[in-house]
């Protein structure tokens, strides 16, 4: 049981009157333990298909196997029990709740899920709160922070429930560079460290180069597949350097 | 339904975050609420007071013989003069009346039952006649119906013997004052002299034409050997149709008359105060529900944001519904106490405003029903306004917002 995900012919395509097909027949899977990371030009597709594979959208046709579990045969309520057991998200835009604090908006999905928090899972809350360097925000609600501690705050909350799979989409999209650098290295420890997958679109081209495997998607389609593994580091670095449009900064494109 | 104690916190959080808001609703239930128990209660105390002036000093319920038509104290002074003689069966009296007593009081819910014969008859003052009724009463029982000690205006209640009590109106139509004596004449046209021992006003044109002696004198001077009805009061004037119906199986010899039966207009005007009190309390829970539903769909709306991100977490769509139930719910229940409370001020301030301007006054009448009717419906209402938001939120897809910002 190596692969995590599986896409089997995954389409999609939006409107009734007017059809526009936004993703055609993605094969792929992604294998256990790896730092996936999705580039590609803006509108290709990326968020869409990351949403499909986080059972926040349902594909037109095709097929995702999860841990060798079809969802498709899910109803609403287990898709979502499953992804608050499963999966988590971590946005462009931080989507934390403004009426909760920090410590509560990390202990959310749990309280979904499980009901009030027992003493280990609010250690635990902690514990992740300090990790990423924002214990002395846990009593301030989402207003009273930096964008970066807010982006830290969902990185908290995503990783409460001990995920499977975290799925982020460009979740430094927001950020200044420094900030962004930061925050993307105690993403990738604190994966690490618990042992989830992290699966990201991102637009910066130094992060892509960081993962272990990059997809590009272009038009809907798979373009380009690297792997570190079997390319080594630097090839795949030295690939990523053609891919000018994808990135912002080199194409001007977001 | 089962809930999750994350949607009463994120129930309770949108509420104190909103506080404007959930304050002006909880305050527009509580207004709602509040006229109601005021309206209610006033209606309450409007009916039971009209009720009590109507029958307080009047029989509830009335025994009388069969072939006789039991007078109400609204008939009577017609001219008598070829009034057919009585027979004396059980018929036109009621004879044994005695046993009626007897079965009477052992009945709980009977406050007093009191014989009492009555006739039509004539003062003559020189050569003048004035018509009235004789009435003959036992007086301790009688006075617990009419009340004559609290309403004697000169004068004072001995009566016994040839010593009467006369209303009111006969003595200013006659001009006759306590410590006259003067000539009454029954229907067959003999009389005898009685003394004015004092005069009484009951506060009706009818009570107050009349002529009060004991039973005993009456029925001699009237000719009577039973007597002519027995009158009864009873706890809960209500009941009394009910005891009516009772007695009715119990005795077949005699007719039995409840004040119901006799005040069948007042009856059916109070019943039309009722459904026009019933149509305001509607229009009222009609509105308080409109009110609410149209606030939470707003509140639905703003927070469409965080709802999709509690459902891309994994809220489901029942529980989403649940956070905008348990927010009606509690909106229309703070609401609801709130109104209880204002509507028992509105009532005490009226009482006592109505007191102290020297006005009428009626108690309002304060009962659980009262208050807790209004607020039950309220706290309903407003749940059932938050079905609208609820549905709403259980729709909502995550993506919209993901995808929206
Ligand atoms: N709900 C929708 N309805 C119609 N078109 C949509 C919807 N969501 C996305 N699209 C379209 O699908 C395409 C892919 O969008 P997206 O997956 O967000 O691209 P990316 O994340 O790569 O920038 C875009 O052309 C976008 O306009
Ligand atoms: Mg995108």
């Amino acid at each position: 049981m190596d692969d995590i995900i599986v896409l089997d012919k995954i389409n999609k395509s939006y409107g009734d009157e007017v059809v526009v097909q936004v993703l055609f027949d993605i094969d792929l899977s992604i294998k256990s333990g790896q730092f996936t990371a999705f580039i590609g030009p803006s509108g290709s597709g990326k968020s869409t298909l990351l949403n499909i594979i986080g059972l926040l959208e349902a594909p037109t046709s095709g097929n995702v196997i999860m841990e060798g579990q079809d969802i498709s045969g899910l109803d609403k309520n287990e898709l979502a029990s499953y992804r608050n057991e499963k999966i988590g998200f971590i946005f462009q835009f931080h989507y934390l709740l403004p009426e909760f604090t920090a410590l509560e908006n990390i202990l959310i999905p749990y309280w979904i899920g499980k009901g009030k928090p027992p003493k280990e899972v609010v250690g635990r809350a902690m514990y992740l709160m300090e990790r990423i360097g924002i214990e002395q925000s846990g009593g301030k609600y989402p207003n009273q922070l930096s964008g970066g501690q807010q982006q830290r705050v969902a990185i908290a909350r995503s990783l409460i429930n001990r995920p499977k799979i975290i799925f982020a989409d460009e979740p430094t999209g927001n950020l200044d560079s420094k900030t962004s650098d930061i925050v993307m290295e105690l993403l990738k420890e604190i994966v690490r460290e618990d042992k989830t997958n992290l699966v990201m679109v991102t637009h910066d081209r130094d992060i892509a180069a960081g993962a272990d495997r990059v997809i590009e998607i272009v038009d809907g389609r798979i373009n380009c597949d690297f792997t570190v593994d079997r390319m080594g580091r630097e090839e795949v670095r030295r690939e990523l350097e053609h891919l000018a449009c994808t990135f912002s900064g080199a194409a001007g494109e977001s | 339904m089962k809930f999750n104690t994350y949607e009463f916190m994120v129930a309770y959080r949108f509420l104190v975050n909103g506080r404007s808001q959930t304050a002006l609703i909880i305050l527009g239930i509580a207004v709602g609420v509040a006229v109601q128990v005021f309206l209610i209660s006033l209606m309450d105390g409007l009916q039971r007071n009209l009720i009590q002036r109507t029958i307080g000093s009047s029989p509830h319920i009335t025994i009388a013989p069969p072939l006789s038509s039991p007078q109400p104290l609204g008939i009577g002074g017609d001219a008598i003069d070829d009034y057919p003689k009585p027979l004396k069966t059980e018929e036109s009296e009621i004879l044994s009346w005695q046993r009626y007593g007897d079965y009477l009081d052992g009945i709980k819910e009977i406050t007093v039952a009191a014989p009492m014969v009555n006739g039509n008859c004539y003062i003559e003052k020189g050569r003048s006649s004035f018509p009235v009724i004789v009435k003959g009463i036992t007086l301790p029982e009688a006075d617990v119906i009419y009340k004559f000690k609290k309403n004697i205006i000169n004068g004072d209640l001995r009566s016994g013997g040839n010593n009467v009590l006369i209303g009111v109106a006969s003595s200013e139509k006659s001009g006759l004052q306590v410590g006259d004596t003067f000539y009454l004449r029954n229907q067959k046209g003999t009389g005898d002299y009685f003394f004015i021992q004092g005069i009484f006003d009951l506060g009706s044109s009818a009570a107050n034409n009349m002529v009060v002696m004991s039973l005993d004198r009456a029925r001699t001077f009237l000719d009577i050997t039973g007597i002519s009805a027995i009158e009864i009061q009873v706890h809960d004037v209500f009941a009394a149709d009910g005891l009516a119906k009772e007695l009715r199986g119990s005795f077949s010899q005699v007719k039995v008359e409840s004040w119901q039966e006799r005040n069948k207009e007042l009856l059916s005007g109070l019943r039309a105060q009722d459904t026009s009190s019933f149509m305001i309390q509607f229009f009222v829970l009609l509105s308080i529900t409109l009110g609410i539903a149209s606030v939470l769909a707003i509140i639905a709306i703003q927070k469409s944001r965080q709802l999709g991100i509690l459902k891309a977490m994994g809220t489901n769509d029942k529980s989403a519904a649940r956070i905008f139930i348990i927010q009606g719910f509690s909106m229309g229940f703070a609401g609801a106490l709130v109104g209880i409370l204002l509507g028992l001020g509105m009532t005490e301030l009226f009482m006592f405003g109505t007191k102290s301007s020297g006005g009428p006054t009626y108690e309002l009448k304060i009962t659980l029903t009262n208050i807790l009717l209004p607020a039950v419906l309220a706290a309903a209402s407003a749940s059932v306004a938050a079905l609208v938001p609820a549905r709403r939120a259980a729709g909502l897809n995550p993506m919209e917002v993901i995808r929206n910002g």
